[in-house]
């Protein structure tokens, strides 16, 4: 094109190039069919782009159907191997999302986690409160571990504008490293000197269900779904934090309490993501392990935004998560599938997924030149 | 081929439906060469729709386009280009942090780097030269006057070899003098072969520097007629349909001061102090202007009296009593003040969430439409659906659309009927009209004073002193973030022009 650069004015050259190609338009609406189609459909294609590298790496296509579907949801053992591993994902992924319908990046859901291991952990090995509530006290004390965990960000963003992406991100490896040295130092665990704490006593466990493996991990996630349903959705903060989430300044110029609403929803993320580890170690380790947290930061995130911040969409998408992971974990075991597959797959999704965005919002037609 | 009119682009019998909404209906026009051509009409009437048509942003329904009265089919802003048709948009699209060649190069990357670099910014600096632009070609781009990034958006398109410039109300954010300027550089440009189109709502930029003007209406071309001879009132008639004429009200009672400002000083983002030490006070039942030329505090003044940035001095009393100096925006609002900010789509809407919610929000905070817990959507939607009708916002198809697709004005009219619904005191408004068409700045402008005379004290912050002198009962010069010079009515403008420049 260095011709046409050259001159200011000059005729019009004829239209050269005869070939087909999209053209793109913004849409004004879109319907809630249309939306839900596309995310379906771009799951679709992660889920086929999944299939054939998982097919090219060695995996025979009708294993594949069997670990995923046959064996996934034929087997109660496996379906409720799947809804334990998805409470705390749901937890996490609810705890992604409030924060983040309030701008407020987490990326310290893990440290938050570790911190109400430890908050419940110390009231069961202390054995504060009677019997019957230490339970709930258990609970109450993670969520306060969590809090406290999110607290100094939340603070030094709102006060001095400190980036919480950053001090969420750094605080994780603080608590860590104080994890660490609780299992390794005071609580390690008496009966085997292993690094991880004393089995929680059988009142200091989330009951069984009865049925396989489910226990009450699970009720506690669809009801933390119900209570952030209704304050994302229903109620007067989740409606002012809409505005605080696609236009901070337009709130707070009409009178959004908008430092207040944020604090209000980092402090219940940091709450929910302390739950989710006393989901964990009361729900499955039965004691706070040294890696009971690993991968719960991400997918959390991940789970979010898939979900675009609604907290019913999270449990869903937390569910479809968990049958990853559980359907990961056999194809590791029985086809020597190395785990970075697994993730690579997750990621797969992920872009699949987001890319369905594009065909949301915009409208391609194709013209021929 | 040559169109022995001399006519260099015509569209004809274009159509183009958005989701089923029929933004241009069988629109025509044709621009000659060396013509500046100015497209009217009123926000919402396709003018925009229609060059973005030319442009390659749009492919149209139906409809045919000839250059040099040859079709063709323009596929792309990439294709405009090398069939030589460039646009500046109303929203610049530039690269911030890259400079005035960096960005020009993006539209056009060439083989090398540095290669190209070099030639282009010969070739910048020549173009420049030509048309009298100053610029600092090597400064990000995000450091630059808005004007300045405009005359790199021109660059960018005559250095891609345009010879046919579509400028999309190219001086609504320009300052009277750089308008001016800009239209004297237009005209040259035409006069050297160039053909510019204008798209304006400005009728005096048409008939002063267009050649010829069509106007358009509910997108189709009302007419195309020669800009010299044809009055504003008959280009009115034309564009609105009907005559709208403004006339003045003053204000029949006016009572004790509702906002008191004594000794105010706040500063702009990057600690500039752009208010020092401004006195006045707005009194109920009255319309207090605050005229200056753009840039003297205005926007500051603005943000701190509605609570957005934070006073560094004095004193600021609302209804005679409560002192809201260092009150946050929910106190303010709590005691009564209602503000109309001039970038509306930024600090007075979210464009991304409903009509229903950005009516409603003002509502909600005050207590209505239901408990902490509940929000009652049903009676929210209510509500918003009667605002919608009384305050006249047209475009509302569903009150779940998104506000975003209203237009400037009818944006506007929600934004002062979610302002309004609180009863407020005190109204603070600052360039409510801006960018807004003749039919909808009356109608914003009747609130005003609707507004008034229920007994709110309105103040009035304009650059347009022609808006100031048709509303206002007392006006106050701002200059350097100081009121300078009170007048009451009735005024003289000569007097008032002379105190907003005489100050410097």
């Amino acid at each position: 094109m260095a011709d046409e650069t050259a001159g200011m004015a000059g005729p019009p050259k004829a239209h050269g190039l005869h070939r087909f190609r999209p053209r793109l338009e913004m849409r004004q609406t879109t319907s809630g069919l249309r939306t839900a189609a596309m995310i379906a459909a771009g799951l679709a294609v992660g889920l086929g782009l999944s299939a054939l590298i998982l097919v090219a790496s060695g995996v025979r296509p009708g294993d594949l159907v069997n670990e995923f579907i046959v064996q996934i949801f034929a087997s109660p053992k496996n379906i409720s191997a799947v809804l334990v591993q998805a409470a705390p994902m749901i937890i996490v992924g609810l705890s992604a999302s409030i924060a983040f319908k309030a701008r407020f990046w987490n990326i310290g859901i893990e440290g938050q986690m570790i911190f109400g291991a430890i908050g419940a952990t110390l009231v069961a090995t202390f054995d504060i409160g009677p019997e019957g509530l230490r339970l709930p006290l258990m609970a109450l004390a993670a969520a306060l571990g969590g809090i406290a965990w999110i607290a100094l960000p939340a603070v030094l963003k709102l006060r001095l504008g400190v980036n919480e992406i950053i001090s969420t991100l750094l605080l994780n490896y603080v608590a860590l490293n104080f994890l660490l040295h609780l299992l390794y130092g005071p609580w390690q665990d008496p009966v085997s000197a292993f690094p991880h704490s004393e089995q929680f006593e059988e009142t200091e466990r989330l009951a069984a269900l009865g049925w396989q493996s489910l226990n009450a991990s699970l009720i506690v996630a669809l009801a933390l779904t119900v209570l952030v349903t209704v304050a994302l959705t229903a109620s007067r903060v989740g409606y002012l934090l809409n505005f605080v989430h696609t236009n901070a300044t337009m709130a707070r110029a009409v009178g959004v309490p908008v430092v207040l609403l944020t604090l209000a929803a980092a402090l219940g993320s940091g709450a929910l993501s302390g739950l989710a580890g006393f989901t964990i170690s009361a729900g499955i380790e039965y004691r706070m392990t040294q890696s009971f947290f690993i991968g719960y930061g991400f997918s959390g995130i991940l789970i979010a935004f898939l979900a675009r911040n609604n907290p019913i969409g999270a449990t869903i998408v937390a569910l479809f998560v968990a049958v990853l992971m559980v359907a990961g974990q056999s194809l590791q075991v029985f086809y020597q599938i190395p785990f970075a597959m697994v993730q690579l797959i997750q990621a797969i999704i992920v872009i699949c997924v987001a890319a369905s965005d594009f065909f949301i919002r915009h409208r391609v037609q194709w013209l021929t030149g | 081929m040559t169109d022995p009119s001399g006519t260099a682009l015509a569209l004809d019998a274009i159509t183009k439906t958005f989701d089923g909404f029929r933004a241009l209906d069988a629109a025509h026009v044709s621009v000659r060469r060396g013509e500046v051509h100015a497209l009217l009409g009123e926000n919402g009437a396709g003018k925009s729709s229609l060059m973005n048509v030319a442009a390659g942003l749009y492919a149209p329904d139906s409809g045919r386009i000839l250059l040099d009265g040859t079709e063709v089919t323009i596929d792309g802003p990439l294709d405009a280009r090398t069939h030589g048709i460039g646009m500046v948009h109303q929203h610049y699209k530039l690269v911030k942090p890259f400079n005035a060649i960096e960005n020009i190069l993006l539209s056009d990357p060439g083989e090398r780097y540095g290669a190209a670099i070099d030639a282009l910014t010969a070739r910048v600096r020549e173009v420049a030269d030509e048309l009298g632009f100053e610029l600092d070609v090597t400064k990000p781009v995000g450091t630059l006057s808005i004007a300045e990034q405009q005359r790199v958006e021109i660059l960018k398109v005559l250095v891609g070899g345009a010879w046919i410039l579509i400028l999309d109300e190219p001086t609504a954010v320009l300052t009277d003098a750089e308008g001016a300027r800009l239209l004297e550089t237009v005209r040259a440009l035409a006069k050297g072969g160039h053909s510019v189109v204008l798209v304006t709502h400005k009728l005096n930029e048409a008939i002063d520097y267009c050649d010829r003007i069509t106007v358009m209406r509910g997108g189709r071309t009302v007419d195309t007629v020669e800009a010299k001879g044809i009055s504003q009132s008959d280009l009115t008639t034309m564009i609105v349909g009907a005559d709208v004429h403004e006339q003045r009200a003053p204000s029949q009672s006016i009572g004790a001061p509702v906002l008191q400002v004594a000794g105010l000083r706040a500063a702009r983002g990057d600690g500039h102090i752009a208010v020092r030490d401004a006195n006045f006070e707005v009194r109920s039942g009255e319309i207090y202007g605050i005229a200056g030329v753009g840039g003297n505090g205005q926007t500051e003044l603005s943000d701190a009296l509605s609570g957005l940035t934070r006073s560094l001095a004095g004193i600021v009393t609302l209804g005679g009593t409560t002192d809201i100096t260092d009150a946050s925006a929910e106190e303010r609002r709590e005691n009564g003040l209602a503000a109309i900010p001039a970038d509306r789509h930024s600090k007075a809407l979210s464009g991304t969430l409903s009509v229903a919610d950005n009516f409603a929000v003002g509502g909600v905070l005050r207590g209505r439409f239901g408990s902490w817990l509940r929000v009652r959507r049903r009676e929210l939607e209510q509500a918003a659906g009667e605002a919608v009708e009384a305050f006249d916002v047209q475009g509302v198809r569903s009150l779940k659309q998104r506000a975003a697709l209203l237009s400037g004005g009818n944006a506007q009219k929600l934004v002062i009927a979610r302002e309004f619904s609180g009863s407020p005191r005190l109204i603070v408004a600052h360039s409510p009209a801006r960018g807004l068409d003749l039919r909808a700045s009356a109608a914003v402008h009747e609130r005003l004073r609707s507004a008034r005379d229920a007994g709110a004290g309105v103040l009035l912050i304009s650059e347009d002193l022609d808006e100031i002198l048709l509303l206002c009962d007392r006006i106050g010069v701002m200059t350097r973030g100081q009121i300078v010079a009170e007048f009451d009515a009735p005024f003289d403008r000569q007097s008032v022009g002379e105190a907003m420049i005489g100050h410097g």
